[in-house]
């Protein structure tokens, strides 16, 4: 039994009084992990050898849990509890230089050989056929056992401790003169993550995340308008130690204030902007134009059929102005609280941090190890992630976040450079194209800039640009108080559809005349 | 493999047998999916998956608490349902319950065909090599996605509802690039019947599509006369469907929601033609026997003649207003009540206008309109005295789709066809509309 374990029981009890989970459910899981425990290993023997013996010349599996833990709420109610354990293993195995993989929920000896005997199956079917053989870059031999950096386990607190938590926030809303609705969750993921490959690794990895967040609506029934404001901040992969911050309740109540706001907020005018981005909206921008553009399978139209490929090429690495000079991108699976966060990816290869734009200039990509020989790379830059046990693993968005200025520059400051701007909070509307050029995005909240000062709340506004126009755009950035680490917790890619967690670090900044226009308006147009 | 229906009888009665609680609703599902990805002409990923889950819901004096685990053991089904009971017994009483159905007739809607359930990595393998091959001797750079799924599900309640069904379905889609990727085309198409999934088809229209958009110019972004092509009108209704919800409507926040709290029910909102609705039955599309809470699903109108016939209401919610849950919808279907008209017909009759063949990354910009923005992508070809002139870069569009449904601007319905992959058929028609609002330029391929 694990002391996170015998923390459950503890804190379960003091803080439920009489009422707990039962002890049986913690034994009986207890005893299947160390039951499991002993057989990972066996399984993966299994596994590896089988595939070696058919002819794989690389073969991983892993055999992962997941426990996920979700509550939703509306005004004073409780709308759901639910929790869900899912467990099982996938074989991955290459064959001829073309990838094969099966999965099952049986973690048994037979089912574990005979996964490994299909995946190697459809890796031959295949190879019949294939063009262009796989090439691996060689990654070190590993043994690990890590954890994820949290201080409180949220699987280890009580349901009734959330749920508290989750009406009081409704309740602060609620008490805002002019709140029509209010819906909050929490979700909570463990993953427990084993991975072994044929080169020997062996690695153990517990992850926690969380997503606590909320939407407060305003209805103005006398003029048939609704407005809403959800919650600014995002995912984190940190423990219950997040939700137990005051900051929660003072922005329920400023969500409140602000949801009603919107329904008399001057609408926008279109045209240009200068616009001062705060870092709850700013990560969106980063993920959708900075994180994807930068995938190195979309660039060799991996992801031509779904999500798209990139306007950056391998020929562009080290020539493309892809900002100002201030601007600097790194990618970084080891930051702390980091949703992609990680000791070792899902082939192996350690977490690392990189450049990807420097001074402004494009030059460096994500990389797997079947990507990084295809840019002449002999290592991984370790961005192979699958979503559960029964997916097979591709190359996924590391952390990517924009660096502050090392100088001592607040949000104020940036507004204070702006004649006529838009500052905008929080993660709206985003929609971008499939090679990650046009984009538009819109907020939260967003505040009209006038001589360097606030003067009133906005409403309807998004603003439309280029990737590389908007990043050259950018001439202020805010420094390290003003620095965030914002994420989004589902991040579609890939078929069959992948969902992954991944955050971006960013100060406030500061980007010149900016296209803005009035999504009321817009929509609306007939000529 | 997948559960047969005596299997999941009894796992849905042996997770009834632990249940304490006065009410519970439990559910067991298999499935096994494989598929084939492929790109830069080559294979890239390939496999299979089995799977299965139960879940459990519980009542204790109106208090919920749900559970869900895929392992089907009998310890670890116990261990499901107590937990549920232990979360039920710390949750606060849910003032939404309504008791659990009891016995229901189902009338079987089909999509379960063998052939689907069990295509073999060596034919899936072949057909995909010849796609390759199509694409190498048209100079086209493919990828692409196979995948066929089936599932086997059953529920049950303590109030003794049970009820089981099978599906399947196989899909594909391909994309062609030429190989300076200035021209891309796409098409996809799924079924439940994998002796209907006409792959060569699909590889050949991706393939003209790519060919058709070379040499592309760029146009002024500006409001269009546009012919959408079935899977473009998919594109957009994907994100219309969530907005029939009734509550939401009749609290205030939806487009169909009218002053006082009051909806828009009972008024003709779009053109006359257009009928949205959900039909079980349909032979193209069958959707499932059940709709919500193991109600027995109906053909449900939720658009008739341009008027808006329903809203969806929950059980909850209905009984609140007095009235019946929706019985749907369970798939989406929108057809013309006039005589169709083709795509040739639209293009023909059109002095100046876009073709489109697809949209791309669709998000909602105001709940108010239903408005959306998003891009066109894979295909838009101008139209000039009733004739394809040249294909066209893409564009960002803004636009609310119930004005873009309005009478007046819907001037020709098609021939509704099952479009979309395999995780979201619909059947839909082409749509000609008198405006259509572009507002920049996207220089993506």
């Amino acid at each position: 039994m694990s002391s996170s374990r015998r923390d459950f029981l503890k804190t379960a009890g003091l803080a439920l009084g009489t009422v707990t989970l039962a002890p049986w459910v913690l034994e009986a899981e207890a005893v299947a992990n160390v039951i499991i425990q002993d057989n990972k290993n066996k399984l993966a023997d299994l596994a590896l050898a089988t595939a070696r013996k058919l002819g794989a010349s690389y073969a991983d599996i892993r055999i992962n849990r997941y426990r996920t833990e979700a509550i939703s709420t509306r005004e004073r109610q409780v709308q759901n509890v639910s929790r869900n354990q899912n467990f099982g293993f996938g074989v991955r195995v290459l064959v001829n230089g073309t990838w094969g993989f099966a999965a099952s929920p049986d973690v048994t000896e037979k089912s574990v050989s005979r996964a490994t005997m299909d995946a190697i199956e459809i890796a031959k079917a295949n190879s019949m056929f294939q063009r262009k053989k796989i090439t691996l870059a060689s990654a070190e031999k590993v043994t690990a056992n890590w954890k994820s950096s949290f201080q409180k386990d949220p699987f280890d607190v009580s349901i009734d401790d959330k749920i508290q938590f989750l009406l009081k926030l409704n309740e602060t809303a609620l008490g805002v003169k002019g709140v029509s609705f209010i819906n909050s969750s929490m979700a909570w993921v463990n993953e427990q993550k084993f991975l072994a490959t044929s080169d020997g690794s062996r690695i153990e990895q517990y992850i926690i995340r969380g997503y606590p967040n909320f939407s407060v609506t305003a209805v103005d029934r006398t003029n048939g308008d609704f407005q809403t404001r959800n919650s600014i901040a995002e995912g984190r992969a940190i423990g219950y130690e997040y939700v137990e911050k005051p900051d929660w309740l003072v922005e329920a109540r400023q969500a409140g204030e602000e949801a009603v706001g919107k329904l008399t907020a001057k609408p926008i005018e279109p045209g240009k902007y200068d616009l001062v981005l705060h870092p709850s909206h700013l990560y969106l921008t980063i993920h959708e134009s900075v994180g994807h553009s930068t995938e190195l399978d979309r660039a060799l139209w991996w992801e031509a059929n779904y999500a798209g490929t990139s306007f950056l090429t391998p020929d562009k690495t080290g020539r493309l102005q892809f900002g100002s000079k201030i601007v600097n991108f790194f990618a970084d699976r080891t930051q702390p609280a980091g949703l992609a966060t990680v000791a070792y990816d899902d082939e192996g290869v350690a977490g690392q941090k990189w450049y990807l734009v420097k001074d402004g200039i494009f030059v460096d990509w994500q990389t797997t190890r079947d990507l990084a020989p295809r840019i002449g790379k002999n290592k991984s830059y370790g961005c192979l992630h699958a979503d559960s046990w029964g997916s097979v693993p591709f190359p996924r968005m590391p952390n990517v976040s924009l660096e502050p200025t090392k100088e001592n520059v607040s949000t104020d400051d940036l507004i204070a450079g702006v004649e006529k701007g838009i500052m905008i909070n929080g993660r709206g509307s985003y929609s971008i194209d499939q090679q990650r050029y046009n984009f538009q995005f819109g907020g939260q909240t967003f505040w009209e800039i006038k001589n360097g000062k606030v003067v009133g709340m906005l409403r309807d506004v998004a603003y439309q640009s280029r990737t590389t126009d908007f990043w050259n755009a950018c001439d202020g950035l805010g420094g390290e108080s003003t620095y965030l680490l914002p994420g989004t917790f589902n991040d579609g890619k890939g078929e069959p559809g992948q969902s992954n967690a991944v955050s971006h670090g960013c100060p406030s900044a500061r980007f010149r005349q900016i296209n803005v226009l009035n999504t009321a308006v817009q929509a609306s147009r007939r000529s | 493999m997948l559960l047969t229906e005596k299997e999941a009888r009894t796992i849905t009665e042996k997770m009834l047998s632990f249940v304490k609680a006065n009410d519970a609703a439990v559910s067991v599902s298999s499935e096994e999916t494989s598929h084939i990805r492929f790109a830069e002409n080559s294979f890239l990923t390939s496999g299979k998956r089995e799977n299965r889950g139960a879940n459990v819901t519980v009542w204790i004096e109106g208090r919920r608490g749900s559970s869900s685990t895929n392992n089907l053991d009998e310890s670890s089904l116990r261990q499901a349902v107590e937990q549920a009971e232990q979360i039920a017994r710390l949750a606060p009483v849910d003032p939404e319950y309504i008791p659990t159905l009891g016995a229901q007739t189902y009338r079987p809607t089909g999509g379960f065909v063998e052939a689907t359930a069990n295509i073999s990595p060596a034919a899936r393998a072949k057909a995909v090599g010849s796609i390759l091959a199509e694409s190498e001797k048209s100079k086209i750079i493919a990828a692409g996605f196979y995948q066929s799924q089936a599932a086997a599900a059953a529920f049950a309640t303590k109030n003794g509802n049970f009820g089981f069904q099978r599906n399947t379905v196989v899909g594909l889609s391909v994309t062609g690039r030429t190989s300076d990727g200035t021209s891309s085309g796409y098409f996809a198409r799924s079924h439940f019947d994998a002796n209907k999934l006409d792959t060569a088809r699909i590889a050949r229209e991706a393939i003209r599509r790519t060919l058709d958009g070379r040499n592309a110019k760029a146009l002024e972004p500006s409001v269009y006369t546009v012919i959408l092509e079935p899977q473009a009108v998919a594109d957009l209704l994907g994100f219309f469907g969530g907005g029939f919800d009734a509550r939401s409507a009749e609290e205030g926040r939806s487009p169909y929601s009218a002053l006082g709290g009051k909806t828009k029910r009972g008024e003709k909102i779009f053109d006359e033609r257009i009928n949205i609705l959900s039909d079980p039955w349909n032979a193209e599309l069958p959707g499932s026997q059940s709709a919500q809470a193991g109600i027995p699903a109906q053909k449900v109108y939720l658009v008739k003649n341009g008027v808006l016939d329903n809203l969806v209401y929950s059980r909850f919610w209905a009984k609140q207003k007095d009235t019946e849950p929706t019985p749907g919808p369970v798939n989406t279907i929108m057809e013309t009540s006039g005589k169709p008209a083709t795509v040739e017909e639209m293009i023909s009759s059109t002095k100046r206008g876009l073709l489109i063949s697809r949209f791309w990354y669709i998000r909602s910009t105001d709940p108010r309109t239903a408005s959306l923005t998003g891009l066109t992508r894979d295909g838009v070809w101008l139209i000039e005295n009733g004739k394809i002139q040249y294909p066209v870069k893409n564009f960002r569009f803004n636009q609310s789709i119930i004005q873009m449904l309005a009478p007046g601007n819907v001037e020709m319905i098609g021939v509704s066809e099952r479009v979309g992959d395999t995780d979201n058929a619909s059947l839909l028609p082409p749509l000609k509309l008198k405006a259509f609002n572009f507002t920049s330029q996207s220089e993506a391929v």
